[in-house]
């Protein structure tokens, strides 16, 4: 049934081009591909809507409704009072601040000291981070040495383990390669230390680097569930994204969730979930997606 | 890192940094230093106490757990019960069904995404490069990179929602007001065995297609002009152009695009994760889904998931050293 389905949906994205390869018919394509560009946009946003919809209804609870009945922001409101919602949010932001910073302290040491060339046994760091890409441990051995370092049930471990990313950390390496490297040398010449150099002029040249990769890491320890679920059984120490998953499938609802719906609640936990993401991402777009355009274009 | 198994555009931007490495590398031929070491080691020697942290942070994270993959070879039921016990954790691992179940679903899913993806991202880059408005362009690509962003929990609450068979499920009213299903014969996306594989492929399609698209449409922006100019003046249609300028410049990253990726198809994990549930165990298992529930939510036997864990990640790395051969032999550059 669904490869049928797969068919025919394959089928439908190769439409355009058999008008777009015919020369008259090339103002049909620019409608064509305006309208199917509409139909991928909804396809995107609608699930998006419905939730933001439901999340400010106080009846929210009917499929087709994509407006609210009776607007109320009663569930935002129980998020707010409710200290077993407010704990799990303010983790979440704790940890994403902390860890943001710790990724990027990590990362721009790193690749600092990577992108210099002539330094003995350079490489041999390099092959050992690069080694990590090809061959990892697992699951099961991280988690028992954590166990073994007593940082399971802590905060310091979903903080202090994405810190090291390797993916980042070379990502960083290339921005830096970018730097011309008359600079360093006479900063050396006029007696700046290795890490007044890395302080002084490798930081305030590389901001763009710095916002891009530290919205990657920010958006990874935001969005961070498996470390999580492997490593933190104390529910006290949860951040949003396990509370708001206990909120679907263990229906753990806050005590205080009288005069709002279940679903205006969970609709409205999710919207918190992706608020601050939804915010700032119009504004930063180009960060984001400058870590990718950069690479890719310089040929 | 085992834990993302999302599709990541960077990489591609990673090793168009290691060709540029190499690349300077080969130019710099000469002898870095005539100096002795000792004087080379002393003149670099705040930079080591600058790798320190770096170093650190990739022992305890990577290279301690390195050292922990020895209990395959033995019964780790606690940590005051471990038995050495030889290859037995293999012996049992190949003899039961679960494990090559867990196996072959993901390969399975994990290929079938990554085709359905590419495919999907090539044809939207392509589209949207024809886009003439300037404006609708930017406000699509803002729209379609969105869901990136989103965390696998909040998706799948998200599907959750809108799958659901009761009236608040928006799809399935949305089918029973078209006349398309019954009222009773709602269709049940995530928790039955038919349907879960197929709405596993489009929530990835929503969700990372996208994002995908960005380094197609940077190779697209890439292509000079001045071809499509040349063609045109010897007489080249719309479909000659294409075939000849616009799928070769495409081609190459498209290869790139998949060996990269099929390079870390072992990884699958979180996405579903989130999205399965008892029912659909038997399509949905994949290797690390297993290794987590033997592990955690029965009796333990750390020792026979440290050997799970283990076949995972040597398939990954065959896959890995396979890739990087094909990367040498198609495009004559390796991967890492």
């Amino acid at each position: 049934m669904y490869f049928l389905l797969c068919g025919i949906s394959i089928a439908a994205a190769l439409i355009p081009f058999t008008v777009y390869l015919d020369k008259e018919r090339y103002k049909v394509f620019s409608v064509i591909n305006v309208i199917l560009f509409l139909l991928i946009c909804a396809f995107i946003i609608v699930p998006l809507w419905k939730v933001f919809v439901d999340s400010l209804d106080a009846q929210a609870g009917y499929g087709l409704r994509m407006w609210p009945k009776q607007f109320s922001t009663v569930g935002y409101q129980v998020i707010l009072s409710t200290e077993t919602m407010r704990k799990p949010f303010l983790i979440s932001v704790l940890t994403t601040v902390c860890g943001t910073l710790l990724g990027l302290i990590i990362s721009t040491l790193g690749a600092y000291v990577l992108i210099q060339f002539e330094m003995p046994g350079r490489n041999f760091l390099a092959n050992l981070l690069l080694f990590t890409m090809i061959f990892q441990a697992g699951m099961i051995p991280t988690y028992l040495v954590m166990v073994n370092l007593h940082l399971t049930n802590t905060l310091w471990v979903v903080i202090l383990l994405p810190a090291i990313n390797v993916y980042n950390l070379v990502l960083m390496r290339n921005f830096f390669e970018g730097i011309p490297k008359s600079l360093f040398e006479s900063a050396s010449i006029d007696g700046c230390t290795p890490m007044g150099t890395f302080v002084k002029i490798v930081l305030p040249l590389s901001k763009a680097a710095l916002a891009s990769i530290g919205l990657m890491f920010a958006v990874s320890y935001w969005n961070d569930y498996t470390n999580y679920k492997l490593y933190i059984t104390d529910t006290g120490l949860h951040n949003f994204q396990m509370k708001l998953r206990a909120l679907f499938f263990s229906s753990d609802m806050p005590e205080a969730s009288d005069g709002a719906n279940a679903e205006t609640l969970k609709n409205a936990a999710i919207m918190v979930a992706i608020l601050p993401f939804m915010i700032v991402y119009p504004f930063l777009q180009k960060y984001f997606v400058k870590g990718v355009n950069v690479g890719a274009v310089k040929e | 890192m085992w834990g993302c198994s999302v599709w990541q555009p960077h990489d591609y931007l990673l090793q168009k940094g290691c060709d540029l490495m190499e690349k300077k590398m080969k130019k710099k031929k000469t002898p870095v230093s005539n100096k002795p070491l000792s004087v080379r080691l002393y003149t670099y020697r705040w930079f080591y106490v600058m790798f320190l942290p770096v170093l650190a942070f990739l022992i305890v994270f990577h290279y301690l757990p390195l050292a922990g993959i020895r209990y395959m070879f033995y019964s780790y039921t606690s940590a005051f019960n471990i038995k050495w016990v030889g290859l037995d954790n293999f012996i049992d691992l190949v003899s039961r069904p679960p494990f090559w179940n867990s196996f072959i679903n993901t390969l399975e899913l994990s290929i079938i995404k990554l085709l359905l993806n590419t495919f999907m991202a090539v044809i939207i880059s392509l589209l949207l490069n024809e886009m003439v408005n300037i404006y609708f362009k930017k406000i699509t690509q803002t729209i379609i990179y969105l869901p990136h962003f989103m965390s696998w929990v909040v998706t799948a609450s998200v599907f959750t929602l809108i799958l659901s068979t009761y009236s608040s499920g928006l799809v399935n009213t949305m089918l029973k007001t078209m006349g398309i299903i019954e009222a009773g014969e709602e269709i049940s996306f995530l928790t039955s065995t038919e349907w879960w594989r197929f709405t596993y492929y489009l929530i990835n399609i929503w969700k990372d297609t996208g994002w995908g698209t960005i380094v197609f449409l940077a190779t697209l922006s890439g292509i000079s002009p001045d071809l499509y100019e040349a063609a045109q003046i010897d007489g080249a249609n719309r479909w000659d152009r294409m075939r000849w300028i616009t799928f070769p410049s495409l081609a190459n990253t498209i290869i790139t695009v998949l060996i990269l990726n099929l390079a870390k198809i072992m990884n699958l994990f979180e996405s579903v994760f989130v999205l399965t549930n008892d029912i659909v165990t038997e399509v949905s298992q994949v290797l690390q889904t297993y290794t987590y529930d033997i592990t955690f939510t029965s009796a333990p036997d750390y020792g026979f998931s440290t050997a799970v864990g283990f076949f995972r990640s040597m398939v990954g790395c065959l896959l890995v050293i396979i890739c990087n051969f094909a990367s040498k032999k198609v495009r004559g550059r390796g991967i890492v």
